[in-house]
């Protein structure tokens, strides 16, 4: 299919509406700003919704009421953004109700700044809302994966009735690519939504309620257990990642996003000088690409986790590595982007080094 | 080439990298980053290679502040207005919310016929793929600017993927809009991979992708 050149957030507002969302609602912050820039013209154009509201609080509050009528839905921000929107999607997936949730990370805590992070790991994987909760969380490396991410998110977002989050650092939101934004993508088949409330009730004879309240411990327990269960066939059936030129590998760099952009990079300038080293790319950040690490070639003694932030999904490593290899880490934070060279320079401490 | 060169657009047409390339290139003594849009690969980016090739940086964010996105513009933007000894380049923002930028240097424009008020098209670029909407975009360029648009940059392409073909179907749909609105092309871009022995329309200089980082 043709491709077209495309700014990583404008690409993802027009797979928002590619992916059949029929509503937005936002509120600006840098560096996210061209998604509701753009939506806020071609939803109109496209007979959807769009509404600025008047802070990220509103603006996921609109995304529960919207989602519970039954809308395909999606919200955007970056990092503090996202830190305002917690306590609504953790409403959102206590009411069972699906949305989408683009966040590109800038640098943090607080207001932080503006440049690229991914520091929001963390608050992502682990929630930053109460309750025992989970999201789908993409990290996608490249504007095609993103946009193809961001449409097959509505699909997973409904089939699961939770809500997906797409995770990208603030290079993916602004660099230039190719994309074709047709690229043909896994479809779901999809019940009818007969939980919504729609104002229907008189016809159906029944009324629908969305809540996320259960006074009784019980009660409260067996809807826990219920999202236990959904959480479960996430973590069986969602988890993705890529493995490259980890066949004989001696050193595995585990990165995403535009981590796994520059740890690339420095794996074909290693691997052109006959340094043994491979990636394991994590897609979904949550769930965890645990199964990604179960059968490593023999040849591996090290894996090197890389951020964009301060050894946050190293915790998830350690985890799934249950001792079996050395572990190291590199990080860079605050907006800073590390070079090609300093990727380099990191893998050559362990190449050669003792199982 | 006049002295003065603004060059405006669409976000992602490729200002910025056509600025640095002129300013290298054409050893024009400034290079004025007015983009309030973009927080990220902007013009002001590339500081030390401006600076190494003789080109003076005046850009829009309060200096030693380059991580902010406050539209500050510097006053120094409007030097080579008034100074007919200093060539130039400026680097608008995208779209017309960026090239109202210059409506504050309006009373400053003392020569108005060294000016160049340049648009770069990517046919790539969804929201300029037709001469109605080059044309359209154009006009709105006018409107927020104050400024006439003396000429249209070609710089049709889509990265590291561009062919002569690409070039020749943007050369095609910006001729049109070109002829519908009697601004003349001025100049084509090709990306610095492209080998081609082919002329297109107006000056063809060769671009060297200087914001982009090696990794993207």
């Amino acid at each position: 299919m043709a491709k077209v050149l495309m700014k990583g957030n404008e690409a993802m507002a027009l797979a928002a509406i590619k992916g059949g969302c029929d509503a937005f609602f936002g509120y600006p912050i840098t560096p996210q700003n061209e998604i509701p820039e753009y939506l806020s013209y071609h939803m109109e154009e496209n007979n959807r919704i769009f509404v600025q509201a008047e802070s990220e609080v509103a603006a996921i509050n609109m995304v529960y009421g919207a989602a519970g009528s039954g809308a395909r839905v999606l919200t955007s921000s970056s990092s503090p953004g996202i830190a305002l929107k917690q306590e609504g999607i953790s409403y959102i997936v206590g009411s069972e109700l699906p949305c989408v949730i683009i966040n590109v990370m800038r640098g943090g805590p607080g207001l932080g700044g503006i440049q690229p992070s991914q520091g929001d790991y963390n608050q992502i994987t682990r929630g930053g809302g109460n309750g025992d909760y989970h999201l789908i969380a993409f990290a996608p490396e490249t504007l095609q994966e993103t946009v193809d991410v961001v449409k097959e998110s509505f699909d997973l977002a409904d089939y699961y009735r939770n809500p997906v989050m797409i995770a990208v650092d603030g290079l993916i939101g602004q660099m230039m690519e190719p994309v074709d934004m047709d690229k043909e993508i896994p479809q779901k088949d999809l019940p009818a939504k007969t939980w919504a409330a729609t104002g229907e009730s008189g016809k159906r004879g029944s009324r629908n309620k969305i809540v996320s309240l259960h006074l009784d411990p019980y009660d409260l327990e067996k809807h826990n257990l219920k999202l236990k269960e959904k959480y479960d066939k996430m973590v069986e059936n969602e988890q993705r990642y890529e493995m490259i030129s980890i066949e004989d590998a001696e050193v595995v760099i585990v990165a995403y996003g535009s981590m796994a952009r520059i740890a690339r990079s420095a794996v074909k300038a290693l691997r052109e000088e006959g340094v043994k080293v491979g990636i394991i790319r994590p897609i979904t950040i949550w769930p965890f690409p645990e199964k990604a690490f179960e059968n490593l070639p023999e040849s591996v003694h090290t894996l090197l986790t890389l951020e964009m932030s301060l050894g946050q999904m190293h915790q998830d490593v350690k985890i799934v590595n249950q001792g079996r290899y050395n572990l190291a880490f590199y990080g860079r934070a605050g907006g800073v982007v590390p070079e090609t060279d300093e990727i380099i320079e990191q893998v050559r401490k362990y190449v050669g080094g003792n199982k | 080439m006049k002295r003065i060169t603004i060059l405006t657009g669409h976000y992602g047409s490729g200002k910025s990298e056509i600025a640095v390339n002129l300013a290298i290139q054409e050893n024009l003594n400034c290079l004025i980053d007015l983009d309030i849009i973009n927080p990220y690969f902007r013009s002001r980016s590339v500081r030390g290679l401006l600076e190494s090739n003789g080109v003076e940086l005046i850009e829009s964010t309060i200096e030693n502040a380059a991580g902010s996105d406050l539209p500050f513009i510097s006053s120094k933007g409007s030097r080579p207005f008034v100074n007919r000894d200093l060539s130039a380049v400026y680097d608008l923002g995208g779209t017309k919310h960026g090239a109202k930028v210059m409506m504050q240097f309006r009373d400053f424009i003392k020569y108005p016929e060294d000016i160049d008020f340049l648009v770069v098209v990517n046919i790539y670029r969804p929201e300029t793929d037709r001469a109605n909407k080059i044309i359209k975009m154009i006009e709105e360029l006018e409107a927020s600017s104050q400024i006439r648009v003396t000429g249209l940059i070609n710089n049709s392409n889509l990265m590291e993927y561009t062919d002569e073909s690409m070039i020749e179907a943007g050369e095609q749909i910006i001729q049109e809009a070109s002829q519908l609105t009697g601004v003349p092309i001025v100049y084509t871009f090709i990306e610095e991979h492209l080998k081609t022995t082919k002329t297109f329309a107006g000056e063809n200089i060769i671009l060297t992708r200087h914001l982009a980082k090696k990794w993207l």
